[in-house]
């Protein structure tokens, strides 16, 4: 096991390597931050932006600024905000929190949920609440995050005044952009729960369970259920990645003070330092979750661990 | 009617269950909730570009000079000044008995200080620097009179020194705590002192009772940064926020008809124009330039696109602005007439005609798009081209690689003609990559020597003038300032340029 997390931690490096060169090589692309910062603002001369790019350090070359930025990933420094000198960390140490907890919470939901009705869709399977359960799903499937969080504010906030709109104030806070963020994954989990079972029931194991006269809860939830795990924990693992990255939208919507919000900002404001914390701080977070998963497969499945 | 009976006590159970979570509509009584844009990330008036870091800073800090709601220019830290030695030298007496927030008295060492540092290495890392760069250096004659050496004229100054790079800071408080301290735990004069900063998320300040304009009437004003306009007016309509800065014309309606809200829709700072490429296409011809003007219905996009919260405007300026002449009058639509104009200008039918503009502006798109169907009626060929706007800015502009047309947009805190005009089409300024006029230079030169009120507005008006019959541009229009209003607040005196100075708000 410790071998095996070695060699994931060596690929990780790697991963990290190639993510912050991409988004520091690309974002530098896209347009000079000492222009953005001035823009609007009074009497501009080639001067004064000469100042600013001397003060942010974006007259050095790109890969001393670069390798500036790795040496400071080291020791947990990310350097400065360019708007008004904030340091990254502790931007992102308020920021990271807000977004885990909203994904953790909107995951928690998607799972109470779909598991089971994916279950139940699965013993059903082909009778009404089967169907019912497929049509649901596809329409949650259907619906774009952010028509969804706008059409909750509406009837929440506004018609009902029940939810505060934005921010993150309290559990009522959580409660929109959660549900949100669940109806999407709750929609794709219920269908994989129910393929996954489907599969796991039509084993020959299962049979033999039924033939030696098991109770059908037995069989469900003792032989069925922990079988058809693996590729759930898989996905739902992988899930988290792609949450955080659909998470941006819903966070924007929403103002929630997290990564999405943050990497949204550094992205108009061309705030590099931030935009390259943020984004080596979520991928530093997929792969510890990647890595979790592997971790997690062994625990359900022995065999894999001997493989 | 079962159906809607079930209907009924399932939203009346979800209504139950999820009153616990009620939110306490009412504020706090006392407390102004104002939204704005974008979160400054630093407090430090050197540092800072934004409006919105006026928006909240303005009550914190104060200038030696001040500007109310009115834009009318008056006494601030300083209660006069007078102009000496051939202009070069401008004496300011000092108000007295004021403090700083955390009872540093303020005087003329804290000016010397304030000055000393925007204009030396601190103030050479920021964006304000710039539009001081008169001042030579501050010399302190007594403890209540300061004198401000002048490197060259500059007769906007007085407005500068109300906001902005110019407000004032405690000398101990920096030199003690340091720069980095003093960003994100702010100190000034002004009639609200700094509580507590959160960053992306809000700043909050208190009333400072001692402040000399008298205490004020709110005890908190808490400013919230909230990026997205939906968000913003959802925020306003729950009743959660008491003043809303981002409103897009397109949510203005949604505002107006909403029962707790007022919209206010004011002469605000931000212009409009299409600037017309002088050196190549059929825009080479002066002509060409003025039939183009003539050929778009402003009016008509004024009222259909930007649903009347914009004024037509003669020359690249508010009707606010130090050298607007209210006078002159813009080219009249008339369609006739600008056909006739092409013809004799021998413009062959469909040529093109290309506009570039900022893509992330949905306003300006529509405005494109209305005034590309005007120029379809003239019979050109408009393409309308949207750009990524630092490459626009940085690039497109500045290299001379524009279309026939392209998209200016811009609004000066100062309402001064100058700036505006001086950056737009004086030889080799970043914004003029075509024009070479020595006359306009010489009068764009000439005006920033003269302190004479009167004498310079009538040399900035011969500058419009001259810029509207060369027909550089086409003056569009004059953007609203809009505010969403919760009816609580009372005395709310909305100011064109968004530097809010809650000192008479009460909220009910």
């Amino acid at each position: 096991m410790a071998g095996f997390i070695f060699k994931r931690l060596l690929q990780a490096i790697f991963v990290i390597l190639a993510v912050t060169l991409i988004v520091a090589f690309a974002i530098r692309l896209s347009g000079d931050p000492a222009v953005m910062l001035l823009s609007g603002g009074g009497n501009v001369t080639e001067q004064d932006l000469q100042n600013i790019r001397q003060a942010l350090g974006l007259e050095r070359p790109f890969h001393v600024q670069y390798l500036g930025f790795l040496e400071g990933i080291l020791v947990g420094d990310f350097g400065k905000s360019f708007m008004g000198a904030t340091p990254v960390s502790a931007l992102i140490a308020q920021a990271l929190p807000a977004t885990l907890l909203l994904a953790f919470v909107s995951l928690l939901i998607s799972i109470v949920l779909s598991v089971p009705l994916g279950i139940y869709a699965a013993v059903h399977r082909g009778r009404w609440p089967d169907q019912m359960i497929r049509i649901l799903s596809l329409v949650g499937l259907s619906f774009p995050n952010f028509w969804l969080a706008i059409m909750l504010v509406l009837l929440f906030s506004i018609v009902l005044g029940i939810l505060p709109p934005s921010g993150m104030e309290g559990p009522e806070s959580f409660v929109m952009p959660a549900l949100t963020m669940a109806t999407i994954l709750t929609a794709t989990n219920v269908r994989l729960v129910r393929t996954s079972m489907l599969e796991t029931l039509s084993q020959q194991y299962i049979m033999v369970a039924r033939s030696k006269g098991l109770r059908d809860r037995v069989v469900l939830y003792k032989h069925a259920l922990r079988n058809s795990a693996i590729p759930l924990v898989t996905y739902i693992g992988l899930q988290f990645g792609s949450l955080i990255g659909g998470i941006v939208i819903v966070e924007r919507v929403f103002n929630w003070p997290g990564m999405g919000t943050l990497a949204f900002d550094a992205i108009s404001n061309r705030d590099y330092p931030v935009l390259q914390g943020t984004i080596t701080v979520l991928a530093l977070f997929i792969i510890l979750i990647n890595l979790l998963v592997d971790i997690a497969y062994g625990l359900i499945d022995p065999r894999i661990r001997t493989e | 009617m079962k159906f809607s009976t079930t209907l009924k006590a399932l939203g009346l159970t979800a209504a139950v269950a999820l009153a616990p979570l009620m939110v306490s509509k009412a504020q706090a009584a006392g407390t102004l909730t104002v939204a704005v844009a974008i979160d400054p990330g630093s407090w430090d008036p050197i540092d800072t570009f934004l409006v919105d870091w006026s928006s909240a800073a303005n009550n914190i800090f104060d200038g030696l000079t001040a500007r109310g709601a009115d834009m009318k220019l008056k006494p601030g830290l300083a209660t006069s000044w007078e102009l000496m030695d051939n202009n070069s030298r401008i004496r300011f007496k000092l108000r007295e008995n004021v403090k700083f927030h955390n009872g540093e008295p303020f005087n003329a060492a804290a000016v010397k200080f304030t000055f000393d540092r925007l204009l030396g290495e601190e103030g050479k890392k920021g964006p304000q620097q710039s539009n001081y760069t008169s001042i030579d250096r501050v010399e302190v004659i007594d403890d209540k009179t300061v004198d401000f050496i002048m490197k060259q004229p500059d007769p906007v100054l007085l407005t500068k020194l109300a906001g902005y790079g110019a407000m004032i800071v405690p000398p101990k408080y920096i030199q003690e705590k340091g720069d980095a301290h003093f960003n994100l735990n702010p100190v000034g004069t002004g009639p609200f002192k700094f509580v507590e900063y959160s960053p992306k998320v809000s700043l909050t300040l208190e009333a400072f009772p001692e402040h000399w304009g008298g205490a004020p009437k709110l005890d908190k004003v808490v400013t919230r940064f909230i990026s997205e306009a939906n968000t913003q007016v959802a925020e306003l309509q729950s009743g959660r926020l008491d003043v809303a800065t981002l409103i897009p014309f397109g949510l203005a309606p949604t505002v107006e008809k909403s029962p707790n809200l007022s919209l206010m829709s004011i002469t605000g700072p931000t212009v409009v124009s299409l600037r017309l490429n002088t050196k190549e296409g059929i825009t080479k011809d002066v002509n060409v330039r003025k039939a183009l003007i003539m050929g778009i219905d402003r009016d008509a996009i004024i009222k259909a696109v930007l649903l009347g919260h914009a004024k037509p405007i003669a020359s690249f300026q508010s009707e606010l602005s130090f050298g607007n002449d209210p006078a002159m009058k813009p080219l009249p639509f008339d369609l006739a007439q600008a056909k006739k104009m092409l013809q004799d200008a021998k413009v062959p039918a469909g040529a093109p005609v290309r506009i570039d503009f900022r893509g992330n502006d949905a306003t300006f798109r529509e405005v494109a798009q209305a005034a590309a169907g005007f120029l379809q009626a003239l019979g050109l060929k408009p393409a309308l081209q949207p750009h990524e706007p630092p490459v626009l800015l940085n690039d497109i502009i500045p290299n001379g690689k524009t279309g026939e047309a392209w998209h200016q947009s811009w609004g000066g805190w100062t309402f001064d003609y100058d700036n505006t005009a001086y950056l737009m089409y004086h030889t080799g300024e970043k914004w003029n990559p075509y024009g070479k006029d020595p006359k306009l230079d010489a009068l764009l030169e000439k005006q920033r020597t003269v302190y004479d009120v009167k004498e310079r507005e009538k040399i900035l008006q011969e500058v419009a003038r001259y810029v509207a019959d060369q027909a550089l541009e086409l003056p569009l229009y004059n953007q609203n300032t809009l505010y969403g209003v919760n009816k609580r607040v009372k005395n709310f005196d909305a100011p064109a340029d968004r530097r809010f100075r809650f000192t008479e708000t009460t909220v009910e």
